[in-house]
Protein backbone atom coordinates (compact mmCIF):
# COMPACT_ATOMS: atom_id res chain seq x y z
CA UNK A 1 0.00 0.00 0.00
CA UNK A 2 1.21 3.50 -0.82
CA UNK A 3 2.46 5.46 2.17
CA UNK A 4 0.10 8.27 3.01
CA UNK A 5 2.64 10.55 4.66
CA UNK A 6 6.21 10.36 5.83
CA UNK A 7 6.61 9.21 9.39
CA UNK A 8 3.39 7.18 9.32
CA UNK A 9 5.13 3.85 9.29
CA UNK A 10 7.36 4.17 12.39
CA UNK A 11 4.38 5.44 14.35
CA UNK A 12 2.23 2.54 13.23
CA UNK A 13 5.01 0.12 14.02
CA UNK A 14 5.36 1.59 17.50
CA UNK A 15 1.62 1.29 18.06
CA UNK A 16 1.63 -2.34 16.93
CA UNK A 17 4.62 -3.12 19.16
CA UNK A 18 3.00 -1.60 22.24
CA UNK A 19 -0.30 -3.28 21.47
CA UNK A 20 1.34 -6.69 21.12
CA UNK A 21 3.33 -6.22 24.34
CA UNK A 22 0.18 -5.29 26.22
CA UNK A 23 -1.95 -8.06 24.69
CA UNK A 24 0.72 -10.66 25.36
CA UNK A 25 0.68 -9.80 29.06
CA UNK A 26 -3.11 -9.64 29.02
CA UNK A 27 -3.37 -13.18 27.61
CA UNK A 28 -1.13 -14.42 30.40
CA UNK A 29 -3.38 -12.62 32.88
CA UNK A 30 -6.65 -13.81 31.32
CA UNK A 31 -5.50 -17.43 31.48
CA UNK A 32 -5.55 -17.04 35.27
CA UNK A 33 -8.70 -14.94 35.56
CA UNK A 34 -11.10 -16.29 32.94
CA UNK A 35 -12.43 -19.85 32.94
CA UNK A 36 -13.06 -19.97 29.18
CA UNK A 37 -9.54 -18.84 28.33
CA UNK A 38 -8.14 -21.38 30.74
CA UNK A 39 -10.31 -24.12 29.23
CA UNK A 40 -9.19 -23.19 25.73
CA UNK A 41 -5.51 -23.36 26.72
CA UNK A 42 -6.18 -26.73 28.36
CA UNK A 43 -7.21 -28.16 24.96
CA UNK A 44 -3.82 -27.16 23.53
CA UNK A 45 -0.78 -29.43 23.92
CA UNK A 46 1.86 -28.87 26.63
CA UNK A 47 4.51 -26.38 25.60
CA UNK A 48 2.21 -25.13 22.81
CA UNK A 49 3.47 -21.75 21.64
CA UNK A 50 2.03 -19.27 19.18
CA UNK A 51 3.12 -15.98 17.71
CA UNK A 52 1.15 -13.05 16.37
CA UNK A 53 2.86 -10.36 14.38
CA UNK A 54 3.52 -8.57 11.16
CA UNK A 55 5.58 -9.22 8.05
CA UNK A 56 8.23 -8.49 6.90
CA UNK A 57 10.15 -8.02 10.17
CA UNK A 58 7.81 -7.77 13.13
CA UNK A 59 6.99 -6.75 15.71
CA UNK A 60 5.90 -10.09 17.16
CA UNK A 61 4.27 -11.39 20.30
CA UNK A 62 5.08 -14.89 21.52
CA UNK A 63 2.75 -16.61 23.99
CA UNK A 64 2.81 -20.21 25.08
CA UNK A 65 2.45 -22.83 27.76
CA UNK A 66 5.35 -23.68 30.02
CA UNK A 67 4.93 -26.39 32.64
CA UNK A 68 1.16 -25.95 32.49
CA UNK A 69 1.31 -22.17 32.91
CA UNK A 70 0.50 -19.65 30.20
CA UNK A 71 3.28 -17.13 29.68
CA UNK A 72 4.10 -14.15 27.52
CA UNK A 73 7.61 -14.70 26.14
CA UNK A 74 8.25 -11.30 24.62
CA UNK A 75 8.79 -10.48 20.96
CA UNK A 76 11.61 -12.79 19.89
CA UNK A 77 10.48 -15.51 17.45
CA UNK A 78 13.60 -17.55 18.20
CA UNK A 79 13.03 -17.76 21.96
CA UNK A 80 11.39 -21.20 21.67
CA UNK A 81 9.80 -23.56 19.11
CA UNK A 82 6.62 -22.01 17.68
CA UNK A 83 3.71 -24.24 16.65
CA UNK A 84 1.44 -21.65 15.14
CA UNK A 85 1.99 -18.25 13.61
CA UNK A 86 -0.76 -15.73 12.94
CA UNK A 87 0.84 -13.58 10.29
CA UNK A 88 -0.35 -10.16 9.22
CA UNK A 89 0.62 -9.22 5.67
CA UNK A 90 2.32 -5.91 6.47
CA UNK A 91 2.52 -3.22 9.09
CA UNK A 92 -0.31 -1.22 7.50
CA UNK A 93 -2.66 -4.18 7.78
CA UNK A 94 -1.42 -4.89 11.30
CA UNK A 95 -2.28 -1.34 12.30
CA UNK A 96 -5.73 -1.69 10.74
CA UNK A 97 -6.47 -4.94 12.56
CA UNK A 98 -4.88 -4.07 15.89
CA UNK A 99 -6.53 -0.67 16.05
CA UNK A 100 -9.86 -2.50 15.54
CA UNK A 101 -10.74 -0.93 12.23
CA UNK A 102 -11.08 -4.44 10.85
CA UNK A 103 -12.17 -7.63 12.62
CA UNK A 104 -9.94 -10.70 12.58
CA UNK A 105 -12.59 -12.53 10.54
CA UNK A 106 -12.73 -9.86 7.86
CA UNK A 107 -8.96 -9.57 7.81
CA UNK A 108 -8.81 -13.31 7.08
CA UNK A 109 -11.28 -13.05 4.22
CA UNK A 110 -9.25 -10.18 2.76
CA UNK A 111 -6.04 -12.22 2.90
CA UNK A 112 -4.44 -9.78 5.35
CA UNK A 113 -4.25 -12.26 8.21
CA UNK A 114 -2.87 -15.69 7.45
CA UNK A 115 -2.30 -18.71 9.62
CA UNK A 116 0.82 -20.78 9.42
CA UNK A 117 0.14 -23.98 11.32
CA UNK A 118 -2.77 -26.28 12.05
CA UNK A 119 -6.26 -24.83 11.67
CA UNK A 120 -7.72 -26.24 14.93
CA UNK A 121 -4.94 -24.50 16.90
CA UNK A 122 -5.59 -21.26 15.04
CA UNK A 123 -9.28 -21.42 15.93
CA UNK A 124 -8.45 -21.87 19.62
CA UNK A 125 -6.07 -18.93 19.57
CA UNK A 126 -8.62 -16.69 17.82
CA UNK A 127 -11.21 -17.55 20.49
CA UNK A 128 -8.68 -16.64 23.20
CA UNK A 129 -7.81 -13.34 21.51
CA UNK A 130 -11.51 -12.50 21.18
CA UNK A 131 -12.17 -12.97 24.90
CA UNK A 132 -9.09 -10.98 25.87
CA UNK A 133 -10.18 -8.12 23.63
CA UNK A 134 -13.59 -8.09 25.26
CA UNK A 135 -11.88 -7.60 28.64
CA UNK A 136 -9.43 -4.98 27.45
CA UNK A 137 -11.68 -2.80 25.33
CA UNK A 138 -14.85 -0.82 25.87
CA UNK A 139 -17.90 -2.44 24.27
CA UNK A 140 -18.09 0.02 21.40
CA UNK A 141 -14.59 -0.81 20.22
CA UNK A 142 -14.61 -4.51 21.08
CA UNK A 143 -17.75 -4.95 18.98
CA UNK A 144 -15.70 -3.95 15.97
CA UNK A 145 -12.89 -6.32 16.80
CA UNK A 146 -14.86 -9.52 17.37
CA UNK A 147 -17.53 -11.15 15.25
CA UNK A 148 -20.08 -11.15 18.06
CA UNK A 149 -19.83 -9.16 21.27
CA UNK A 150 -20.87 -11.36 24.24
CA UNK A 151 -23.57 -9.00 25.52
CA UNK A 152 -25.15 -11.98 27.32
CA UNK A 153 -22.26 -12.18 29.81
CA UNK A 154 -23.48 -11.06 33.27
CA UNK A 155 -22.27 -7.57 34.14
CA UNK A 156 -20.49 -8.75 37.28
CA UNK A 157 -18.56 -11.40 35.37
CA UNK A 158 -17.35 -8.88 32.82
CA UNK A 159 -16.38 -6.34 35.46
CA UNK A 160 -14.53 -8.80 37.68
CA UNK A 161 -12.73 -10.21 34.65
CA UNK A 162 -11.79 -6.78 33.42
CA UNK A 163 -10.38 -5.70 36.78
CA UNK A 164 -8.49 -8.98 37.13
CA UNK A 165 -7.01 -8.85 33.63
CA UNK A 166 -6.03 -5.19 33.85
CA UNK A 167 -4.42 -5.46 37.28
CA UNK A 168 -2.43 -8.52 36.34
CA UNK A 169 -1.45 -7.09 32.95
CA UNK A 170 -0.17 -3.86 34.44
CA UNK A 171 1.68 -5.68 37.20
CA UNK A 172 2.86 -8.36 34.82
CA UNK A 173 1.68 -11.27 36.95
CA UNK B 1 -24.42 -6.83 -3.30
CA UNK B 2 -21.36 -6.36 -1.11
CA UNK B 3 -18.26 -4.73 -2.56
CA UNK B 4 -15.30 -5.77 -0.39
CA UNK B 5 -12.37 -3.39 -0.53
CA UNK B 6 -10.05 -6.29 -1.28
CA UNK B 7 -10.62 -9.79 -2.59
CA UNK B 8 -9.09 -12.46 -4.78
CA UNK B 9 -10.85 -14.62 -7.33
CA UNK B 10 -9.33 -17.29 -9.50
CA UNK B 11 -10.70 -19.96 -11.77
CA UNK B 12 -8.37 -20.84 -14.57
CA UNK B 13 -9.88 -24.19 -15.48
CA UNK B 14 -10.93 -24.74 -19.07
CA UNK B 15 -14.43 -26.16 -19.00
CA UNK B 16 -15.88 -28.24 -21.82
CA UNK B 17 -19.55 -29.12 -21.38
CA UNK B 18 -21.91 -31.08 -23.59
CA UNK B 19 -23.51 -34.40 -24.38
CA UNK B 20 -20.38 -35.44 -26.30
CA UNK B 21 -17.75 -33.37 -24.52
CA UNK B 22 -15.53 -36.40 -23.87
CA UNK B 23 -14.73 -36.69 -27.56
CA UNK B 24 -12.84 -33.42 -27.30
CA UNK B 25 -10.22 -34.87 -24.92
CA UNK B 26 -7.69 -36.07 -27.55
CA UNK B 27 -7.50 -32.58 -29.05
CA UNK B 28 -7.22 -31.04 -25.59
CA UNK B 29 -4.41 -33.40 -24.62
CA UNK B 30 -2.60 -32.63 -27.87
CA UNK B 31 -2.83 -28.90 -27.10
CA UNK B 32 -1.08 -29.59 -23.81
CA UNK B 33 1.55 -31.71 -25.54
CA UNK B 34 0.39 -34.96 -23.94
CA UNK B 35 -0.50 -38.25 -25.58
CA UNK B 36 -0.21 -40.94 -22.94
CA UNK B 37 -2.57 -40.32 -20.02
CA UNK B 38 -3.00 -42.42 -16.88
CA UNK B 39 -6.68 -42.90 -16.07
CA UNK B 40 -7.44 -42.71 -12.35
CA UNK B 41 -10.84 -43.93 -11.17
CA UNK B 42 -12.59 -46.21 -8.69
CA UNK B 43 -14.28 -49.61 -8.88
CA UNK B 44 -17.81 -48.22 -8.75
CA UNK B 45 -17.23 -45.86 -11.64
CA UNK B 46 -15.59 -48.61 -13.68
CA UNK B 47 -18.39 -51.07 -12.93
CA UNK B 48 -20.97 -48.53 -14.09
CA UNK B 49 -19.28 -48.64 -17.50
CA UNK B 50 -18.20 -45.00 -17.36
CA UNK B 51 -14.50 -45.72 -17.92
CA UNK B 52 -15.41 -47.63 -21.09
CA UNK B 53 -17.21 -44.55 -22.40
CA UNK B 54 -14.14 -42.43 -21.67
CA UNK B 55 -11.77 -44.97 -23.27
CA UNK B 56 -13.97 -45.08 -26.35
CA UNK B 57 -13.83 -41.32 -26.66
CA UNK B 58 -10.02 -41.40 -26.51
CA UNK B 59 -9.46 -43.62 -29.55
CA UNK B 60 -8.03 -40.96 -31.84
CA UNK B 61 -4.33 -40.28 -31.33
CA UNK B 62 -4.12 -41.21 -27.67
CA UNK B 63 -2.34 -44.16 -26.07
CA UNK B 64 -3.75 -45.01 -22.69
CA UNK B 65 -0.84 -45.37 -20.30
CA UNK B 66 -2.84 -47.33 -17.77
CA UNK B 67 -6.16 -47.56 -16.00
CA UNK B 68 -6.06 -47.57 -12.20
CA UNK B 69 -9.44 -48.28 -10.66
CA UNK B 70 -8.33 -48.92 -7.09
CA UNK B 71 -9.00 -45.51 -5.54
CA UNK B 72 -10.73 -46.13 -2.17
CA UNK B 73 -13.75 -44.05 -1.06
CA UNK B 74 -11.37 -42.18 1.24
CA UNK B 75 -8.21 -40.92 -0.50
CA UNK B 76 -5.16 -42.84 0.74
CA UNK B 77 -1.45 -42.01 0.69
CA UNK B 78 -0.39 -45.57 -0.14
CA UNK B 79 -2.63 -45.61 -3.21
CA UNK B 80 -1.27 -42.22 -4.28
CA UNK B 81 2.29 -43.52 -4.15
CA UNK B 82 1.38 -46.74 -5.91
CA UNK B 83 -0.35 -44.85 -8.76
CA UNK B 84 2.61 -42.50 -9.06
CA UNK B 85 4.78 -45.60 -9.58
CA UNK B 86 2.41 -46.81 -12.28
CA UNK B 87 2.57 -43.39 -13.97
CA UNK B 88 6.37 -43.49 -14.05
CA UNK B 89 6.70 -47.16 -15.07
CA UNK B 90 4.41 -46.61 -18.04
CA UNK B 91 5.98 -43.27 -18.99
CA UNK B 92 2.68 -41.42 -18.84
CA UNK B 93 2.53 -37.70 -19.52
CA UNK B 94 -0.91 -36.65 -18.22
CA UNK B 95 -3.63 -37.73 -15.76
CA UNK B 96 -7.32 -38.19 -16.45
CA UNK B 97 -9.41 -38.42 -13.28
CA UNK B 98 -12.84 -40.02 -13.66
CA UNK B 99 -14.92 -39.99 -10.49
CA UNK B 100 -16.03 -38.08 -7.41
CA UNK B 101 -14.17 -36.21 -4.68
CA UNK B 102 -11.81 -39.00 -3.59
CA UNK B 103 -10.70 -39.76 -7.16
CA UNK B 104 -10.03 -36.06 -7.81
CA UNK B 105 -8.04 -35.75 -4.56
CA UNK B 106 -6.04 -38.87 -5.38
CA UNK B 107 -5.29 -37.67 -8.92
CA UNK B 108 -4.11 -34.32 -7.55
CA UNK B 109 -1.89 -36.15 -5.05
CA UNK B 110 -0.42 -38.36 -7.77
CA UNK B 111 0.21 -35.25 -9.83
CA UNK B 112 2.24 -33.65 -7.04
CA UNK B 113 4.35 -36.79 -6.61
CA UNK B 114 5.10 -37.26 -10.32
CA UNK B 115 5.59 -33.58 -11.13
CA UNK B 116 7.78 -32.71 -8.16
CA UNK B 117 9.52 -36.10 -8.09
CA UNK B 118 8.53 -36.23 -4.47
CA UNK B 119 9.22 -39.14 -2.19
CA UNK B 120 7.43 -37.53 0.72
CA UNK B 121 4.11 -35.94 -0.14
CA UNK B 122 3.96 -34.34 3.31
CA UNK B 123 6.68 -31.89 2.27
CA UNK B 124 4.19 -30.28 -0.10
CA UNK B 125 1.23 -29.99 2.27
CA UNK B 126 -0.29 -26.73 3.44
CA UNK B 127 -0.70 -23.59 1.40
CA UNK B 128 1.92 -22.23 -0.96
CA UNK B 129 4.28 -25.22 -0.95
CA UNK B 130 3.82 -25.76 -4.69
CA UNK B 131 5.28 -23.14 -6.94
CA UNK B 132 5.26 -24.42 -10.46
CA UNK B 133 3.04 -26.06 -13.03
CA UNK B 134 2.24 -29.73 -12.59
CA UNK B 135 1.53 -32.35 -15.31
CA UNK B 136 -1.66 -31.87 -17.34
CA UNK B 137 -4.73 -32.98 -15.37
CA UNK B 138 -8.11 -33.60 -16.95
CA UNK B 139 -11.01 -33.90 -14.49
CA UNK B 140 -14.18 -35.77 -15.40
CA UNK B 141 -16.67 -35.61 -12.52
CA UNK B 142 -19.16 -38.48 -12.25
CA UNK B 143 -21.34 -36.80 -9.63
CA UNK B 144 -22.88 -33.36 -9.82
CA UNK B 145 -21.97 -32.09 -6.38
CA UNK B 146 -18.49 -31.69 -4.93
CA UNK B 147 -17.23 -29.17 -7.47
CA UNK B 148 -13.74 -30.58 -6.98
CA UNK B 149 -13.20 -30.41 -10.74
CA UNK B 150 -12.69 -26.66 -10.23
CA UNK B 151 -11.21 -26.45 -6.72
CA UNK B 152 -7.62 -25.91 -5.70
CA UNK B 153 -7.73 -28.24 -2.72
CA UNK B 154 -6.75 -31.85 -2.22
CA UNK B 155 -7.09 -33.92 0.94
CA UNK B 156 -4.98 -37.06 1.22
CA UNK B 157 -5.21 -39.32 4.23
CA UNK B 158 -2.30 -41.20 5.67
CA UNK B 159 -4.20 -44.09 7.24
CA UNK B 160 -1.05 -45.55 8.81
CA UNK B 161 -0.13 -42.40 10.69
CA UNK B 162 -3.77 -41.33 11.15
CA UNK B 163 -2.99 -38.03 9.50
CA UNK B 164 -4.92 -35.89 7.09
CA UNK B 165 -2.86 -33.83 4.70
CA UNK B 166 -4.39 -30.75 3.16
CA UNK B 167 -2.95 -29.22 0.01
CA UNK B 168 -4.03 -25.88 -1.39
CA UNK B 169 -2.50 -24.31 -4.47
CA UNK B 170 -3.66 -22.82 -7.73
CA UNK B 171 -1.38 -25.39 -9.36
CA UNK B 172 -3.77 -28.10 -8.17
CA UNK B 173 -6.57 -26.76 -10.34
CA UNK B 174 -7.20 -29.20 -13.19
CA UNK B 175 -6.21 -27.85 -16.60
CA UNK B 176 -9.46 -29.04 -18.11
CA UNK B 177 -12.79 -30.21 -16.69
CA UNK B 178 -15.15 -32.20 -18.86
CA UNK B 179 -18.84 -32.02 -18.01
CA UNK B 180 -20.52 -34.72 -20.06
CA UNK B 181 -24.11 -35.76 -19.41
CA UNK B 182 -23.24 -39.44 -19.94
CA UNK B 183 -21.03 -39.42 -16.84
CA UNK B 184 -23.85 -38.77 -14.37
CA UNK B 185 -26.66 -40.56 -16.19
CA UNK B 186 -26.35 -43.81 -14.21
CA UNK B 187 -26.19 -42.16 -10.79
CA UNK B 188 -29.00 -43.62 -8.62
CA UNK B 189 -31.73 -41.15 -7.50
CA UNK B 190 -30.63 -41.22 -3.86
CA UNK B 191 -27.04 -40.22 -4.76
CA UNK B 192 -28.26 -37.68 -7.32
CA UNK B 193 -30.36 -36.04 -4.61
CA UNK B 194 -27.70 -35.75 -1.93
CA UNK B 195 -24.84 -34.72 -4.22
CA UNK B 196 -27.15 -32.12 -5.76
CA UNK B 197 -27.92 -30.72 -2.32
CA UNK B 198 -24.17 -30.53 -1.66
CA UNK B 199 -23.86 -28.40 -4.80
CA UNK B 200 -26.75 -26.20 -3.65
CA UNK B 201 -25.07 -25.76 -0.27
CA UNK B 202 -21.90 -24.55 -2.05
CA UNK B 203 -23.88 -22.02 -4.07
CA UNK B 204 -25.85 -20.76 -1.06
CA UNK B 205 -23.04 -20.73 1.50
CA UNK B 206 -20.76 -19.11 -1.06
CA UNK B 207 -23.39 -16.39 -1.36
CA UNK B 208 -23.79 -15.51 2.32
CA UNK B 209 -20.34 -16.17 3.75
CA UNK B 210 -17.81 -13.51 4.67
CA UNK B 211 -15.49 -13.89 1.70
CA UNK B 212 -18.24 -13.35 -0.88
CA UNK B 213 -17.49 -10.93 -3.68
CA UNK B 214 -19.20 -9.85 -6.90
CA UNK B 215 -17.43 -12.51 -8.96
CA UNK B 216 -18.30 -15.42 -6.68
CA UNK B 217 -21.83 -13.97 -6.36
CA UNK B 218 -22.43 -14.23 -10.10
CA UNK B 219 -21.50 -17.90 -10.04
CA UNK B 220 -23.67 -18.60 -6.98
CA UNK B 221 -26.76 -16.98 -8.47
CA UNK B 222 -26.44 -18.92 -11.72
CA UNK B 223 -25.84 -22.15 -9.79
CA UNK B 224 -28.84 -21.68 -7.49
CA UNK B 225 -31.02 -21.10 -10.52
CA UNK B 226 -29.96 -24.28 -12.33
CA UNK B 227 -29.91 -26.56 -9.31
CA UNK B 228 -33.31 -25.49 -8.02
CA UNK B 229 -34.81 -25.91 -11.45
CA UNK B 230 -33.31 -29.30 -12.30
CA UNK B 231 -32.46 -31.31 -9.18
CA UNK B 232 -35.88 -32.78 -8.45
CA UNK B 233 -36.44 -33.32 -12.16
CA UNK B 234 -33.35 -35.47 -12.72
CA UNK B 235 -33.83 -37.31 -9.46
CA UNK B 236 -37.26 -38.32 -10.71
CA UNK B 237 -36.12 -38.98 -14.25
CA UNK B 238 -32.49 -40.17 -14.25
CA UNK B 239 -32.29 -40.45 -18.06
CA UNK B 240 -33.06 -36.75 -18.57
CA UNK B 241 -30.01 -35.73 -20.62
CA UNK B 242 -30.69 -32.00 -20.48
CA UNK B 243 -31.26 -32.12 -16.76
CA UNK B 244 -28.08 -34.14 -16.16
CA UNK B 245 -25.98 -31.63 -18.08
CA UNK B 246 -27.68 -28.73 -16.30
CA UNK B 247 -26.89 -30.27 -12.91
CA UNK B 248 -23.26 -30.88 -13.92
CA UNK B 249 -22.95 -27.23 -14.93
CA UNK B 250 -24.80 -26.05 -11.80
CA UNK B 251 -22.46 -28.01 -9.53
CA UNK B 252 -19.46 -26.65 -11.42
CA UNK B 253 -20.70 -23.06 -11.06
CA UNK B 254 -21.28 -23.65 -7.35
CA UNK B 255 -17.76 -25.10 -7.04
CA UNK B 256 -16.24 -22.01 -8.64
CA UNK B 257 -18.18 -19.81 -6.24
CA UNK B 258 -17.35 -21.53 -2.98
CA UNK B 259 -13.72 -22.22 -3.74
CA UNK B 260 -13.31 -18.44 -3.89
CA UNK B 261 -15.77 -17.32 -1.23
CA UNK B 262 -15.52 -20.31 1.13
CA UNK B 263 -18.28 -21.96 3.16
CA UNK B 264 -19.70 -21.54 6.68
CA UNK B 265 -21.70 -23.21 9.42
CA UNK B 266 -23.45 -25.75 7.17
CA UNK B 267 -20.11 -27.23 6.14
CA UNK B 268 -18.67 -26.60 9.59
CA UNK B 269 -21.30 -28.77 11.30
CA UNK B 270 -21.46 -31.10 8.30
CA UNK B 271 -17.74 -31.90 8.42
CA UNK B 272 -18.05 -32.61 12.15
CA UNK B 273 -21.10 -34.86 11.67
CA UNK B 274 -19.27 -36.72 8.92
CA UNK B 275 -16.21 -37.19 11.12
CA UNK B 276 -18.11 -38.33 14.22
CA UNK B 277 -20.87 -40.46 12.65
CA UNK B 278 -19.68 -41.26 9.12
CA UNK B 279 -22.74 -39.70 7.49
CA UNK B 280 -22.11 -38.98 3.77
CA UNK B 281 -21.29 -35.32 3.13
CA UNK B 282 -24.25 -34.70 0.81
CA UNK B 283 -26.78 -35.89 3.39
CA UNK B 284 -25.29 -33.59 6.02
CA UNK B 285 -25.57 -30.70 3.58
CA UNK B 286 -29.19 -31.45 2.70
CA UNK B 287 -30.19 -31.62 6.36
CA UNK B 288 -28.21 -28.60 7.56
CA UNK B 289 -28.68 -26.09 4.73
CA UNK B 290 -32.03 -24.62 5.90
CA UNK B 291 -30.60 -24.29 9.42
CA UNK B 292 -27.47 -22.49 8.25
CA UNK B 293 -29.69 -19.90 6.59
CA UNK B 294 -31.84 -19.54 9.70
CA UNK B 295 -28.81 -19.22 11.94
CA UNK B 296 -27.34 -16.38 9.90
CA UNK B 297 -30.66 -14.71 9.11
CA UNK B 298 -30.27 -11.73 11.45
CA UNK B 299 -26.97 -10.83 9.80
CA UNK B 300 -27.73 -11.75 6.22
CA UNK B 301 -31.48 -11.29 5.64
CA UNK B 302 -31.17 -9.00 2.61
CA UNK B 303 -28.48 -11.12 1.02
CA UNK B 304 -30.42 -14.36 1.49
CA UNK B 305 -33.52 -12.64 0.05
CA UNK B 306 -31.61 -12.02 -3.18
CA UNK B 307 -31.54 -15.78 -3.77
CA UNK B 308 -35.31 -15.89 -4.22
CA UNK B 309 -35.28 -14.44 -7.73
CA UNK B 310 -32.94 -17.04 -9.28
CA UNK B 311 -34.67 -19.80 -7.33
CA UNK B 312 -38.32 -19.11 -7.82
CA UNK B 313 -38.49 -16.72 -10.76
CA UNK B 314 -39.97 -13.28 -11.26
CA UNK B 315 -43.59 -14.06 -10.41
CA UNK B 316 -42.94 -15.53 -7.00
CA UNK B 317 -40.28 -12.94 -6.25
CA UNK B 318 -42.57 -10.01 -6.96
CA UNK B 319 -45.53 -11.55 -5.18
CA UNK B 320 -43.53 -12.18 -2.01
CA UNK B 321 -43.37 -9.12 0.26
CA UNK B 322 -39.82 -7.84 0.63
CA UNK B 323 -39.63 -8.73 4.34
CA UNK B 324 -40.61 -12.35 3.67
CA UNK B 325 -38.29 -13.14 0.76
CA UNK B 326 -35.46 -14.57 2.84
CA UNK B 327 -37.84 -16.84 4.77
CA UNK B 328 -39.31 -17.95 1.47
CA UNK B 329 -35.84 -19.07 0.34
CA UNK B 330 -35.55 -21.23 3.46
CA UNK B 331 -38.97 -22.76 2.93
CA UNK B 332 -38.21 -23.50 -0.74
CA UNK B 333 -35.07 -25.38 0.28
CA UNK B 334 -37.04 -27.34 2.88
CA UNK B 335 -39.55 -28.11 0.14
CA UNK B 336 -36.74 -29.45 -2.08
CA UNK B 337 -35.70 -31.86 0.68
CA UNK B 338 -39.33 -32.88 1.10
CA UNK B 339 -39.75 -33.52 -2.65
CA UNK B 340 -36.49 -35.47 -2.85
CA UNK B 341 -37.57 -37.53 0.15
CA UNK B 342 -40.77 -38.51 -1.65
CA UNK B 343 -39.08 -39.16 -5.01
CA UNK B 344 -36.45 -41.43 -3.45
CA UNK B 345 -39.04 -43.38 -1.49
CA UNK B 346 -37.82 -41.98 1.82
CA UNK B 347 -34.11 -42.56 1.31
CA UNK B 348 -33.24 -38.87 1.07
CA UNK B 349 -33.07 -37.74 4.70
CA UNK B 350 -34.67 -34.46 5.79
CA UNK B 351 -33.35 -34.48 9.34
CA UNK B 352 -30.60 -36.24 11.24
CA UNK B 353 -32.93 -38.56 13.16
CA UNK B 354 -33.95 -39.99 9.76
CA UNK B 355 -30.46 -40.88 8.56
CA UNK B 356 -30.05 -44.66 8.48
CA UNK B 357 -27.20 -46.88 7.36
CA UNK B 358 -27.55 -49.93 5.11
CA UNK B 359 -28.83 -52.10 7.92
CA UNK B 360 -31.45 -49.55 8.87
CA UNK B 361 -29.57 -48.47 11.98
CA UNK B 362 -29.78 -44.83 13.01
CA UNK B 363 -26.48 -43.15 12.08
CA UNK B 364 -26.79 -40.05 14.27
CA UNK B 365 -28.04 -41.08 17.72
CA UNK B 366 -29.25 -38.06 19.65
CA UNK B 367 -26.67 -38.50 22.40
CA UNK B 368 -23.72 -37.88 20.04
CA UNK B 369 -24.87 -34.34 19.21
CA UNK B 370 -22.71 -32.81 22.00
CA UNK B 371 -19.67 -34.58 20.57
CA UNK B 372 -20.42 -33.19 17.10
CA UNK B 373 -20.97 -29.69 18.52
CA UNK B 374 -17.55 -29.87 20.14
CA UNK B 375 -15.74 -31.24 17.09
CA UNK B 376 -17.16 -28.41 14.98
CA UNK B 377 -15.26 -25.85 17.06
CA UNK B 378 -12.07 -27.05 15.42
CA UNK B 379 -13.17 -26.93 11.78
CA UNK B 380 -11.89 -24.06 9.67
CA UNK B 381 -15.22 -23.28 7.96
CA UNK B 382 -16.33 -21.49 11.13
CA UNK B 383 -14.05 -18.57 10.25
CA UNK B 384 -16.05 -17.62 7.17
CA UNK B 385 -19.52 -17.86 8.70
CA UNK B 386 -21.16 -14.44 9.16
CA UNK B 387 -22.23 -15.11 12.78
CA UNK B 388 -19.94 -16.53 15.42
CA UNK B 389 -20.81 -19.98 16.75
CA UNK B 390 -19.75 -21.52 20.04
CA UNK B 391 -20.50 -24.93 21.52
CA UNK B 392 -24.01 -23.97 22.67
CA UNK B 393 -24.89 -22.46 19.29
CA UNK B 394 -23.70 -25.59 17.50
CA UNK B 395 -25.78 -27.77 19.79
CA UNK B 396 -28.86 -25.57 19.29
CA UNK B 397 -28.61 -25.97 15.51
CA UNK B 398 -27.83 -29.69 15.66
CA UNK B 399 -30.77 -30.43 17.94
CA UNK B 400 -33.19 -28.62 15.66
CA UNK B 401 -31.71 -30.38 12.63
CA UNK B 402 -32.04 -33.71 14.41
CA UNK B 403 -35.70 -33.20 15.24
CA UNK B 404 -36.55 -31.52 11.94
CA UNK B 405 -38.05 -28.46 13.61
CA UNK B 406 -37.31 -24.96 12.29
CA UNK B 407 -34.62 -23.22 14.31
CA UNK B 408 -35.97 -21.19 17.22
CA UNK B 409 -34.24 -17.98 16.23
CA UNK B 410 -35.09 -16.24 19.48
CA UNK B 411 -32.55 -18.55 21.15
CA UNK B 412 -29.62 -17.44 18.98
CA UNK B 413 -27.16 -15.27 20.88
CA UNK B 414 -27.01 -12.15 18.77
CA UNK B 415 -24.42 -10.06 20.59
FE1 LIG C 1 -19.72 -29.57 0.24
Amino acid sequence: MQEIHAGGKPLKKAYVAIFLWFTGRAIQAAAKVDKEVKKEFDTLPDEFTFALGSLPNGPWMVVGKEKGKVKYFGGNLKCRPIHLRLVIKNIEAAFLILSFQESTALATTRNRLMTDGEVPYALSVIRILDIVEVYLLPKLIASLAVKRYPSWWPFGHKLAGRIGVYTRTLLGI
Amino acid sequence: MILPDYYEFCCRVQIVAGHDALEKIPALLAEMGAKKPLIVTDKGVAAAGLVDIVVNALKEGVTIGGIADNVPPDSDLKVVNQLAGLYRDNACDAIIAVGGGSVMDTAKGVNIVVSENATDLMAFSGAGALNRRLKPLVAIPTTAGTGSEVTLVAVIKDHEKHQKMLFTSYFLLPNVSILDSRMTMTMPPFITAMTGMDALSHAVEGYYCLQKNPLSDAHSLAAVNMIHQYLSMVTKNPADKEGRLAMAVGACLAGISFSNSMVGIVHNLGHATGAVCGVPHGICMAVLLPYGLEYNMHKRRDIIAELLLPMAGEDVYLKTPRAERADKVVSLIRQMNQDLNVITGGRHARYFSEVKDRDGKQMVPRDVLPEIAKAALFDGATIYNPEDSDYEDNLLVLEAAWEGKPLDRSKIKKG
